[in-house]
């Protein structure tokens, strides 16, 4: 029966019957998408969030068959805007936050705004990917560079942010404007992944040197940087996340997707419960389903990389690995995320980063 | 009955008792020291932490700048489930990074001590932020440029849940380590009481195994502590042993004393029978008659012998008159001294109080004035005299009182003075009739009594038995 009605979600969202009042619809000029319940008494989970809602909304349908007295309310918002509405609009708060803005995630649950889930999280998770049982990691995405192989022209396709240099130092003016980045002052996820790589690499001042010179084009959100690719706008897109970006490569073959062989930084998508939510008992038991492996094999199959290393799938851990990478070097989930809050430290990458892309505007929409 | 007091579980119950004193006090001191241990570890890494933060303020062309290093924060985050929180301010106290609201900054604290110019110390306070416990440490930076200078403070805090659950897991280790301790500790006691208490279980051993008869001295080795107790049952035994042997020896003789007058009476009886004359017959029958009275007389004295020695054991001393006792025993002895031709008299008024058991005493006292009248020559006079301290010159003598009982007879020679107290012993030429138990009983009633007896000679002839008793005053009834 469950399966059932989840496959007729499916074929309405195929086919697009927005009229039907059980199918997920824009419900105002925000990304907001409601998931009916199957009962009448009706328990509402709001549920913000940066993933795409096509890619989370089999998770949240496969919850409400497993409770049918709830009704499932998603908000699309992107990393900085999550961060910035929990704080600004304390009435509109959601019961679960969802980001991949780790950093940000982790100072709201530092700060106090999380509610504790006791369930012990699954043994197939890593011990490290939860804080507190409070804030709960459940995917495991890298951080990747996307090319489009039309720029190499007889040069080897770089592998390693070394490589990317000497690509861009070869091609020289053939990428100005060419190369796409997230803006990292709007976009979350941006920050994280541009000030984690200043922890981690020596290559960084001169990718930055680089970008800057070339005057890198900046970007708030991932599909329009992947169109842009496309395009033939740009040639170069660094610090993406894998999970969009394996799926555009497998549609565009010319496109291709990398993790870098120095070193991948890897992120997890977190989720916690709003300490004053009003229905504890339903958002603990998202958490535990999120992080269950049916949750779990949900989100491999949205092409999500989940974060159970047990999971099979194209889009799993085991498929990652199978592919070339570098040290994957996962984002610790704990105090060390502070410093990417720290307003001084933001200040002075920010400064960097002015400095090096100068008058770059960013290309957002 | 009265309960026994068991060696073993009183020790035990001690053992125990401190043990558990001990082990409660080894918790408590665990726990405190628990406690310290890491609050001043936990304390080092917030101190640590704050370090690295100051270590990375700068100030360059008269401004403030901050870059936090991630060592920082990854010495924070060692205590991996406690939230951190921090804050940079100037000594405007505008928060220059950080948290904005952090609560109860001991800045006059701070002021006073930067005031004394010493070298500001870092400290620690606790203060509630943001719904749970957090301890903070600050400490002041002062930040040089050429002729500039400028002072920051750092300030970070941290939640507890680590140093709770750090100070709970060494208590848990405590305990584990103190539980095992006191198993260890009790058992090797067990081990140990029971070894102490063996040779007195060897003892009671030994003392069962032997026979009812076997009264030698016990051959065990004992412990130094033990061995008074092994010499008192050894001693004990040896006097059992010589009581035995006594016993022994008087029912030989007793059976010795009836079965010759029983023999002498059955061969004067035969001969009765057997003889034709009258006069002869009648002769014999009271030759009959009289050893059948001697023999009684034999037997109750050792039927009251029997009576006495129960007696000493069972009846309790009562306050009696010794000098009414006396009278009394004279009064009976009279009549029948009388028959013999022999005078009673009792001599002086002294008058005294004794502890003593009356019927012992009066038996006692009919024992010697009998034997006195008996060996009394016909109207001779038998003296009964009680002297007490009023009459006695000497002052050592003044809470005694002496009873003497003199006779007219042969007397004693020396050498029979030391054996008349022997049961059945009779001198060589004594001829009068007796038992030859008399004075035995009448000595053994007066040491049984604490008085002492004596045999003196006296003048012209005669036996003098004197028996000293110690007095009861009055006021001491």
């Amino acid at each position: 029966m469950k399966y059932y009605l989840a496959f007729l979600f499916c074929c309405f969202i195929a086919s697009g019957a927005d009229s039907q009042p059980s199918t997920p619809s824009p419900s105002n000029t925000t990304d907001t998408y409601s998931y009916p319940s199957l009962a009448k008494q009706t328990v509402l989970l709001t549920v913000h969030g940066a993933l795409d809602h096509a890619l989370i909304a089999p998770l949240f349908r496969a919850f409400i068959a497993q409770h049918p007295h709830t009704q499932i309310q998603y908000t699309e918002l992107n990393t900085n805007a999550l961060y910035q509405t929990f704080l600004d609009a304390p009435q509109e708060r959601p019961d679960i936050m969802m980001s991949p803005a780790m950093d940000l995630q982790f100072k709201l649950v530092n700060d106090g705004f999380a509610l504790r889930n006791d369930s012990p999280p699954p043994q197939s998770l890593p011990m490290d990917s939860q804080w507190r049982q409070e804030l709960f990691g459940f995917t495991y995405e890298p951080i990747v560079m996307v090319i489009n192989t039309d720029i190499l022209t007889g040069s080897p396709l770089p592998t390693s942010r070394e490589q990317l240099l000497t690509l861009i130092r070869d091609k020289d003016h053939l990428l100005d404007g060419k190369i796409g980045l997230f803006d990292i002052k709007k976009v979350g996820l941006g920050y994280l992944a541009w000030s984690y790589d200043s922890q981690q690499s020596r290559t960084y001042g001169r990718l930055l040197e680089a970008f800057g010179n070339h005057k890198a084009q900046l970007y708030t959100d991932t599909h329009t940087m992947l169109e842009a690719l496309l395009k033939g706008d740009l040639f170069i897109a660094y610090n993406l996340v894998g999970s969009y970006a394996f799926q555009w490569s497998k549609k565009y073959p010319w496109i291709v997707t990398l993790m870098p062989t120095d070193y991948t930084s890897i992120i997890m998508r977190t989720a916690f419960i709003n300490r004053q939510t009003a229905h504890p008992k339903t958002a603990k038991s998202f958490i535990d389903f999120l992080l269950s492996h049916h949750g779990q094999s949900l989100l491999e199959a949205s092409g999500i990389t989940p974060l159970d290393h047990h999971i099979t799938g194209q889009n799993s851990r085991q498929a990652l690995q199978k592919l070339p990478h570098g040290i994957f070097r996962p984002i610790p989930l704990g105090l060390e995320l502070l410093i990417q809050t720290d307003s001084a430290k933001k200040q002075l990458i920010y400064d960097e980063w002015d400095e090096a892309l100068g008058s770059s505007t960013p290309l957002s929409q | 009955m009265i309960k026994t007091r068991s060696l073993r579980r009183q020790l035990l119950v001690m053992t125990f008792i401190v043990l558990l004193f001990i082990s409660s006090l080894a918790l408590w001191g665990a726990h405190i020291y628990a406690n310290r241990t890491t609050k001043i570890s936990y304390d080092r890494l917030l101190y640590g932490a704050a370090l690295q933060m100051a270590e990375n303020i700068t100030l360059v062309n008269g401004k403030v700048i901050i870059d936090l290093p991630i060592s920082a924060f990854e010495t924070l985050s060692l205590s991996s489930s406690d939230r951190a929180f921090y804050s940079i301010m100037n000594t405007q106290y505008q928060v220059l990074t950080g948290y904005k609201d952090l609560p109860d900054i001991p800045f006059p604290q701070l002021i006073r001590e930067s005031q004394q110019n010493q070298p500001i110390k870092p400290l620690y306070y606790e203060s509630n932020y943001r719904g749970e416990r957090v301890r903070f440490i600050i400490l002041s930076k002062r930040l040089l440029e050429a002729d500039k200078s400028k002072t920051v403070f750092v300030i970070v805090g941290q939640t507890m849940e680590a140093r709770a659950k750090a100070a709970k897991e060494f208590n848990q280790i405590a305990l584990q380590f103190v539980s095992v301790f006191f198993i260890i500790t009790m058992l090797l006691l067990l081990f140990v009481i029971w070894q102490v208490l063996r040779p007195l279980q060897s003892i009671k051993q030994a003392i069962t195994e032997r026979s009812s008869l076997d009264l030698s001295a016990l051959d065990i080795h004992v412990p130094s502590e033990i061995a008074p107790l092994v010499g008192s049952i050894n001693y004990f035994m040896a006097q059992l042993d010589n009581t035995l042997q006594r016993l022994e020896r008087f029912t030989a003789e007793s059976a010795h004393q009836i079965r010759t007058p029983l023999a002498g009476l059955i061969s004067q009886a035969q001969n009765a029978l057997d003889e034709k004359d009258a006069a002869l017959r009648k002769q014999q029958l009271e030759n009959i008659l009289e050893s059948s009275q001697l023999l009684t007389q034999t037997v109750n004295q050792l039927l009251n012998r029997a009576t006495l020695t129960h007696r000493f054991q069972s009846h309790p001393f009562s306050f009696l008159s010794l000098d009414e006792l006396i009278k009394d025993t004279c009064r009976e002895l009279v009549v029948w001294a009388l028959e013999k031709h022999v005078e009673i008299a009792y001599v002086g008024d002294a008058k005294t109080n004794i502890l003593g058991d009356e019927f012992a005493l009066k038996q006692m006292l009919h024992n010697i004035i009998e034997n006195a009248v008996k060996y009394s020559p016909e109207y001779g006079t038998v003296e009964v005299e009680l002297m007490t301290q009023s009459t006695a010159s000497n002052q050592a003598l003044s809470n005694q009182a002496t009873l003497q009982i003199r006779d007219q007879g042969v007397g004693v020679c020396d050498e029979d003075k030391l054996h008349i107290f022997e049961y059945f012993y009779r001198s060589a030429d004594n001829v009068a009739a007796g038992s030859g138990i008399g004075l035995s009983i009448a000595k053994e009633v007066a040491e049984h009594h604490k008085a002492t007896f004596h045999l003196k000679d006296n003048q012209p002839t005669g036996l003098i038995v004197e028996i000293v008793f110690l007095c009861v005053e009055e006021s001491k009834q």
